[in-house]
């Protein structure tokens, strides 16, 4: 009995083996799209040119996030273009940026989806030409108007999605986001320092509060993210914004193997071998350690400004922001605009997507997406609480400034995972901050060789 | 394996003498095509139809997805575009990763927590219980079960405030005095590992324990009796009686446990993410990460095929070891 049960498992194997070869996987999929076909956009869509599609149904995919937003959106959307009825799907951040490729590859794709940018996510989407370029939306909206190029760059792709910070423009957002730095009123008040506005005010009074006997900081890097944060934050200190972005983007030759990221680097590990951000940082998650901050532990937080309105809810009055300014009196930080909202290469409902998008971004609608907590960047509009007022309109600053870093982990694919484990060997002194900037560096380049080589690849293939 | 070298009789004639005309051949002619067909003849057909219904769902959702991401592995491959033939580069790149490498030798110290430990600790509370008439075993028993049917997340997100610097651990250590060993237990580098393999055994060894129960009660008293009648000990009655009695349960055990530890990843995940640095890092986490994030599938492909390569070596071993013969 024993051979045939051999065999027979060998023929099983085999028959799974076949099932399995049915191709390259990935043929027949969308292939990188050289020049974009398609209607264009040369004027603004009217409510008349969304009618002449009779009833229809615009299907959006979005981030968790947006969901308020969305909500505010969507019935008066549905009032303005009363033909369209909005069929919303939001998914955690996480799972979106994990099924957003799929959704979109798919013959059941959505008309509209939020990416994320940088070489993880929006890069392979307008590799695989799924997204919809949408520079003739931007010039006939005047959305450039409202951005700085600076700030445009993180939606341009060159068409094969090969490099990041130029070429079209494939997503847009109304809002921006920024790490910034929270600080609990009463712990200062009580140890009289001011509310800190410079960098040099912000550091004299994390040694006050030390010397003082507190936490001056709190942590909770378990997700090993957010301590790169605080490194961003200091290197927006030391570096121009030009060189981050660069980097960043992948632009050849950029390096963060400079002094200035050396030196955030090793200021941040000095704060930690000190005890400025406690004990067992490591071990606590982002969401604890807001909640550990708003119940009293530590005077200040390097977060991001998403968090104003679950800090606002349990502290009230006694949370403030700010962002310390350089010595020009500039800001400089990680951050971005919102995740970028995209039209799907396929979408057989042009102008209803388009026209959503316009509503998205119309200075009429900034009003009600201040009213959820979050900073517009489309209208002036009046914010919900002391403290968000502060987020929101140091955030324009930050615009105007044109002093948005981006964030460090969209350099690669690989990025994420770099930065936050050589963040915590970083800070355990595992490694030094001449080996943190060089890790960083040795993904960034390890991505740009595979990006060269599969653009020579890509080439072959054509020719 | 096709031909037999040397000719064989007795018992190589019967594994394949049924056959017709099989009986009259030298053995060493009988070829791998003509034991298939003895094989085939003895076979009453119709029996296989009831197979079927469930080797097709089988072959549809096992079989079908492991041959093709065994295809995928043989390709690089980013889930989108089309991908690119690079034959067993992937495996080989595989094998020079120091990280992959890490993350296996992370993967044997959590079978000794996820495996040795609870098979040891389910062997040991079986023993007791199989000893003493324990008032209200049942309940016992489904209360030490409990963590094996809690969803893994709750698991991490209960085990991670246990472990917090603030969190219950620390406070009962400070209590009795030893405030100088307080630490994020799950986010210094010595103690990460151990302290996500120990969550593990306590997610374990209820299942454990509740087979080896079972396994226990139908060993007939009479050997107990009589083993104690020619006066043995309880330990000298565990390791004659209760041990070799359990030996297909442990089998079970075993293999349900070390399979757990090498594709572990839901634990590892929801309480360190790999961290902290790389010091908890697991195969699976580096699959999840290819697959999803890192959008390399064809590497991550590979490095599935080797897991599974490996957990059905293991489990072979297993069953070979500890069930012998009997299976």
């Amino acid at each position: 009995m024993r051979k045939p049960r051999i065999t027979a498992a060998a023929g099983i194997a085999l028959t799974a083996l076949l099932a399995g070869a049915c191709g390259v996987p990935g043929a027949g999929g969308g292939a990188a799209s050289s020049g974009f076909e398609g209607p264009r956009i040369t004027e603004r869509v009217t409510p008349e040119d969304v009618a002449k599609m009779g009833d229809t149904t615009l299907r959006v995919l979005a981030d968790a996030g947006e969901e308020q937003t969305l909500e505010a959106l969507v019935p008066r959307y549905e009032k303005a273009y009363p033909n369209v009825e909005v069929e919303v799907v939001t998914k955690g951040f996480d799972d979106l940026l994990k099924t957003v490729p799929n959704s979109l590859s798919g013959s059941d794709a959505p008309d509209l989806a939020q990416g994320n940018q940088g070489y993880g996510t929006d890069g392979p989407l307008v590799r695989a030409g799924l997204l919809r370029p949408l520079d003739d939306v931007m010039r006939t909206y005047g959305w450039e108007n409202t951005y700085t190029d600076g700030a445009l760059k993180q939606y341009r792709w060159t068409p094969d999605g090969a490099l990041f910070g130029s070429g079209s423009l494939y997503g847009i957002s109304p809002v921006t986001e920024y790490v910034g730095v929270f600080y609990n009123r009463e712990i200062l008040d009580g140890l009289g320092i001011e509310p800190p506005g410079t960098y040099r005010e912000f550091t004299a009074a994390l040694d006050e509060v030390k010397a003082a006997g507190r936490q001056p900081l709190m942590l909770g890097n378990a997700e090993k993210y957010p301590a790169s944060q605080v490194i961003g934050l200091v290197q927006g200190q030391n570096v121009s914004s030009r060189d981050v972005r660069s980097w960043v983007s992948g632009v050849p030759g950029a390096t963060v193997a400079d002094k200035g990221t050396q030196d955030a680097a090793r200021t941040v590990q000095e704060w930690a071998d000190d005890g400025y951000f406690g004990r067992g940082y490591d071990g606590i998650s982002s969401d604890d350690a807001v909640a550990k901050f708003a119940a009293g532990k530590g005077a200040f937080l390097v977060a991001g400004s998403w968090n104003a309105p679950a800090l606002q809810e349990s502290m009230k009055g006694e949370v403030g922001f700010t962002l310390p300014t350089r010595p020009d009196g500039t800001r400089a930080t990680v951050g971005s605009l919102g995740m970028g909202w995209h039209i799907s290469a396929k979408t057989k409902k042009l102008p209803a997507a388009v026209a959503f998008l316009d509503m998205l971004m119309s200075e009429d609608f900034a009003q009600s997406i201040a009213d959820v907590g979050r900073t517009p960047v489309t209208g002036s509009a009046e914010a919900t609480s002391p403290v968000a007022d502060a987020v929101n309109d140091t955030g324009l600053k930050l615009l105007a400034d044109d002093g948005q870093n981006f964030y460090l982990d969209w350099a690669s694919t690989t990025m994420y995972d770099t930065v936050g484990a050589t963040t915590q060997d970083l800070l355990s002194g595992r490694t030094s901050p001449a080996g943190f900037t060089e890790a960083l560096q040795e993904d960034w380049q390890d991505f740009a060789a595979e990006q060269r080589e599969a653009a020579g690849a890509g080439a072959e293939d054509a020719s | 394996m096709s031909t037999l070298s040397t000719p064989r009789s007795g018992t190589a004639g019967a594994d394949t003498g049924a056959g017709p005309g099989a009986g009259a051949a030298p053995a060493r002619r009988v070829g791998a095509s003509g034991r298939v067909r003895a094989w085939a003849s003895r076979q009453y057909w119709p029996s296989f139809l009831y197979l079927l219904p469930a080797a097709v769902c089988y072959g549809l959702f096992v079989l079908r997805p492991l041959g093709q991401t065994a295809w995928i592995s043989l390709f690089e491959w980013d889930g989108l575009t089309v991908g690119r033939w690079t034959g067993l580069d992937n495996y080989g790149e595989l094998l020079g990763d120091s990280r992959i490498l890490a993350a296996l030798g992370h993967s044997l110290v959590f079978v000794v927590f996820y495996a040795v430990l609870p098979v040891a600790i389910g062997l040991a509370l079986a023993g007791l219980m199989s000893r003493m008439r324990v008032r209200g075993l049942s309940f016992f028993r489904a209360v030490l079960f409990v963590p094996q049917i809690l969803a893994t997340v709750v698991v991490a997100v209960s085990w991670r405030w246990v472990y917090d610097i603030d969190g219950p651990l620390n406070a009962a250590l400070r209590a009795v005095g030893l405030g100088s060993l307080t630490r994020a237990w799950l986010g210094d580098y010595a103690t990460a590992l151990p302290a996500v393999g120990l969550v593990g055994t306590w997610v374990m060894f209820g299942l454990c324990m509740v087979l080896f129960l079972a396994g226990v009660q139908k060993i007939p008293t009479e050997l107990y009796e009589s083993a104690r009648l020619d006066g043995c000990g309880p330990v000298r009655e565990f390791f004659t009686v209760t041990l070799p009695a359990l030996r297909g349960e442990i089998a079970i055990a075993l293999v349900l446990t070390v399979t757990y530890a090498l594709r572990n990843f839901d634990l590892v995940w929801n309480t360190t993410a790999g961290g902290p640095g790389e010091s908890t890092s697991v195969p699976s986490v580096f699959i999840y990460q290819g697959a999803f994030l890192t959008r390399e599938v064809g590497a991550a492909s590979a490095l599935s095929v080797c897991l599974t390569v490996l957990v059905l070596a293991v489990t072979a071993v297993i069953m070979r070891l500890v069930r012998g013969k009997e299976g």
